[in-house]
Protein backbone atom coordinates (compact mmCIF):
# COMPACT_ATOMS: atom_id res chain seq x y z
CA UNK A 1 0.00 0.00 0.00
CA UNK A 2 1.43 3.19 -0.75
CA UNK A 3 1.20 6.24 1.68
CA UNK A 4 2.64 9.50 2.17
CA UNK A 5 4.81 9.43 5.43
CA UNK A 6 7.95 10.14 4.25
CA UNK A 7 6.59 13.65 2.93
CA UNK A 8 4.58 14.08 5.75
CA UNK A 9 7.82 13.32 8.01
CA UNK A 10 9.95 15.38 5.67
CA UNK A 11 7.46 18.47 5.72
CA UNK A 12 7.70 18.48 9.77
CA UNK A 13 11.78 17.59 9.43
CA UNK A 14 11.63 14.67 11.77
CA UNK A 15 13.79 11.84 11.21
CA UNK A 16 12.86 8.35 11.10
CA UNK A 17 13.93 7.92 15.04
CA UNK A 18 11.77 11.11 15.91
CA UNK A 19 8.92 9.22 13.96
CA UNK A 20 9.24 6.33 15.70
CA UNK A 21 9.88 7.73 19.27
CA UNK A 22 6.37 9.48 18.81
CA UNK A 23 4.63 6.72 17.70
CA UNK A 24 6.38 4.73 20.02
CA UNK A 25 7.44 1.81 17.57
CA UNK A 26 10.78 0.81 16.17
CA UNK A 27 12.34 2.70 13.70
CA UNK A 28 12.72 -0.95 11.23
CA UNK A 29 8.35 -0.46 11.62
CA UNK A 30 8.82 3.20 10.30
CA UNK A 31 11.23 1.94 7.94
CA UNK A 32 8.95 -0.80 6.42
CA UNK A 33 5.61 0.94 6.33
CA UNK A 34 7.27 4.02 4.58
CA UNK A 35 8.69 1.71 1.67
CA UNK A 36 5.25 0.02 1.77
CA UNK A 37 7.33 -3.22 2.78
CA UNK A 38 4.74 -3.26 6.15
CA UNK A 39 1.25 -2.47 6.28
CA UNK A 40 0.84 -1.11 9.81
CA UNK A 41 -2.40 -2.42 11.52
CA UNK A 42 -5.45 -0.13 12.30
CA UNK A 43 -4.23 0.73 15.92
CA UNK A 44 -1.02 1.80 14.63
CA UNK A 45 -2.51 3.05 11.44
CA UNK A 46 -5.02 5.39 13.92
CA UNK A 47 -2.26 6.52 15.41
CA UNK A 48 -0.12 7.82 12.63
CA UNK A 49 -2.96 9.60 11.59
CA UNK A 50 -3.36 11.53 14.90
CA UNK A 51 0.08 12.00 15.13
CA UNK A 52 0.30 14.07 11.67
CA UNK A 53 -4.20 14.67 12.54
CA UNK A 54 -5.08 13.50 9.52
CA UNK A 55 -7.48 10.97 8.18
CA UNK A 56 -6.11 7.39 7.21
CA UNK A 57 -7.26 7.76 3.92
CA UNK A 58 -5.16 11.15 4.01
CA UNK A 59 -2.06 9.06 4.50
CA UNK A 60 -2.34 5.47 2.76
CA UNK A 61 -3.66 5.57 -0.05
CA UNK A 62 -5.16 2.75 -2.15
CA UNK A 63 -3.67 0.96 -5.23
CA UNK B 1 18.23 -7.41 15.89
CA UNK B 2 18.96 -3.29 15.20
CA UNK B 3 16.62 -2.08 17.95
CA UNK B 4 17.12 -2.47 21.49
CA UNK B 5 13.56 -2.95 22.51
CA UNK B 6 13.61 -4.23 26.42
CA UNK B 7 12.03 -7.34 24.82
CA UNK B 8 14.79 -8.18 23.23
CA UNK B 9 17.33 -7.77 26.63
CA UNK B 10 14.59 -9.81 28.50
CA UNK B 11 15.28 -12.75 25.72
CA UNK B 12 18.69 -12.48 25.74
CA UNK B 13 18.89 -12.31 29.85
CA UNK B 14 17.17 -15.29 29.53
CA UNK B 15 18.76 -17.35 26.91
CA UNK B 16 21.93 -16.64 28.80
CA UNK B 17 20.82 -17.97 31.91
CA UNK B 18 19.40 -21.31 30.08
CA UNK B 19 22.60 -21.78 28.05
CA UNK B 20 24.50 -21.24 31.46
CA UNK B 21 22.45 -23.91 32.86
CA UNK B 22 22.33 -26.43 29.85
CA UNK B 23 26.43 -26.30 29.89
CA UNK B 24 26.37 -26.95 33.42
CA UNK B 25 23.65 -29.73 33.17
CA UNK B 26 25.27 -31.14 30.22
CA UNK B 27 28.73 -31.29 32.02
CA UNK B 28 27.34 -32.63 35.54
CA UNK B 29 25.70 -35.76 33.33
CA UNK B 30 28.12 -36.20 31.52
CA UNK B 31 30.35 -36.79 34.15
CA UNK B 32 27.78 -38.70 36.73
CA UNK B 33 26.49 -40.98 33.36
CA UNK B 34 28.57 -42.68 31.01
CA UNK B 35 27.39 -42.76 27.29
CA UNK B 36 24.36 -44.86 26.97
CA UNK B 37 24.17 -46.09 30.67
CA UNK B 38 21.86 -48.90 31.60
CA UNK B 39 18.19 -47.61 32.02
CA UNK B 40 17.26 -46.49 35.40
CA UNK B 41 14.77 -43.84 37.06
CA UNK B 42 18.30 -41.57 38.46
CA UNK B 43 20.09 -42.27 35.19
CA UNK B 44 17.08 -41.03 33.09
CA UNK B 45 16.46 -38.26 35.74
CA UNK B 46 20.41 -36.49 35.10
CA UNK B 47 19.88 -37.55 31.46
CA UNK B 48 16.83 -35.40 31.56
CA UNK B 49 18.36 -32.31 33.48
CA UNK B 50 19.81 -30.68 30.58
CA UNK B 51 16.06 -30.60 28.94
CA UNK B 52 15.27 -28.27 31.27
CA UNK B 53 17.31 -25.91 30.25
CA UNK B 54 16.16 -26.13 26.58
CA UNK B 55 13.15 -25.75 27.83
CA UNK B 56 14.01 -22.39 29.09
CA UNK B 57 15.21 -21.77 26.26
CA UNK B 58 11.65 -22.66 24.54
CA UNK B 59 10.23 -20.86 26.82
CA UNK B 60 12.55 -17.77 25.97
CA UNK B 61 11.50 -17.73 22.87
CA UNK B 62 7.67 -17.91 23.32
CA UNK B 63 8.24 -15.20 25.79
CA UNK B 64 9.60 -12.84 23.59
CA UNK B 65 6.77 -12.86 21.09
CA UNK B 66 4.52 -12.27 23.89
CA UNK B 67 6.58 -9.34 25.23
CA UNK B 68 7.51 -7.88 21.97
CA UNK B 69 4.79 -4.44 22.01
CA UNK B 70 6.22 -3.31 18.24
CA UNK B 71 3.83 -5.13 15.77
CA UNK B 72 6.75 -5.06 13.10
CA UNK B 73 9.44 -6.57 15.11
CA UNK B 74 7.22 -9.40 16.16
CA UNK B 75 6.12 -10.11 12.36
CA UNK B 76 10.09 -10.35 11.77
CA UNK B 77 10.58 -12.72 14.46
CA UNK B 78 7.31 -14.80 13.42
CA UNK B 79 8.46 -14.91 10.30
CA UNK B 80 11.46 -16.21 11.72
CA UNK B 81 10.38 -19.33 13.19
CA UNK B 82 8.18 -19.98 10.57
CA UNK B 83 10.77 -20.83 8.67
CA UNK B 84 12.51 -22.40 11.05
CA UNK B 85 9.81 -24.90 11.14
CA UNK B 86 9.61 -25.53 7.62
CA UNK B 87 13.21 -25.81 7.34
CA UNK B 88 13.19 -28.14 10.73
CA UNK B 89 10.32 -30.22 9.89
CA UNK B 90 10.91 -30.46 5.63
CA UNK B 91 14.79 -31.13 6.57
CA UNK B 92 13.49 -34.22 9.41
CA UNK B 93 10.67 -35.54 7.07
CA UNK B 94 13.16 -36.22 4.22
CA UNK B 95 15.76 -37.72 6.61
CA UNK B 96 13.33 -39.79 7.83
CA UNK B 97 12.60 -41.23 4.51
CA UNK B 98 15.95 -41.91 3.75
CA UNK B 99 16.13 -43.62 7.41
CA UNK B 100 13.21 -45.74 6.23
CA UNK B 101 14.51 -46.49 2.68
CA UNK B 102 18.39 -46.30 2.84
CA UNK B 103 21.12 -47.03 5.30
CA UNK B 104 21.96 -43.54 6.02
CA UNK B 105 22.39 -43.33 10.01
CA UNK B 106 19.68 -42.47 11.69
CA UNK B 107 19.47 -38.75 12.99
CA UNK B 108 19.14 -38.43 16.49
CA UNK B 109 16.31 -36.26 17.77
CA UNK B 110 18.22 -34.63 19.84
CA UNK B 111 19.18 -32.39 16.86
CA UNK B 112 15.74 -31.01 16.07
CA UNK B 113 16.18 -28.32 18.21
CA UNK B 114 19.22 -26.90 17.45
CA UNK B 115 17.93 -27.69 13.35
CA UNK B 116 15.32 -25.31 14.54
CA UNK B 117 17.76 -23.03 15.74
CA UNK B 118 19.79 -22.45 12.50
CA UNK B 119 16.50 -22.38 10.72
CA UNK B 120 15.97 -19.00 12.70
CA UNK B 121 19.02 -17.97 11.53
CA UNK B 122 18.46 -18.75 7.83
CA UNK B 123 14.40 -17.13 8.72
CA UNK B 124 16.83 -14.15 9.35
CA UNK B 125 18.82 -14.22 6.29
CA UNK B 126 15.24 -14.49 4.51
CA UNK B 127 13.80 -11.36 6.38
CA UNK B 128 16.71 -9.34 5.46
CA UNK B 129 16.77 -10.52 1.55
CA UNK B 130 12.75 -9.91 1.19
CA UNK B 131 12.52 -6.60 3.52
CA UNK B 132 15.69 -5.07 3.29
CA UNK B 133 17.47 -3.43 6.05
CA UNK B 134 14.42 -3.04 7.66
CA UNK B 135 14.07 -6.80 8.06
CA UNK B 136 16.85 -7.00 10.49
CA UNK B 137 20.31 -8.43 10.77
Amino acid sequence: MNNRLKVLRAERNWSQQDLAVRLGVSRQSVNAIETGKYDPSLPLAFRIADLFELSIETIFLRG
Amino acid sequence: MLTRNPAYQMYNRRIAVASVLYVAAVFAASSVLHHRAPVSPLAIGVALVPGIAVSLMIYAMARLMLELDDEYLRLLEVRKALIATALTLAACSAWGLLEIFTAVPALPVFWVFPLWCVGLFAGALFNRLTLGKGGGL
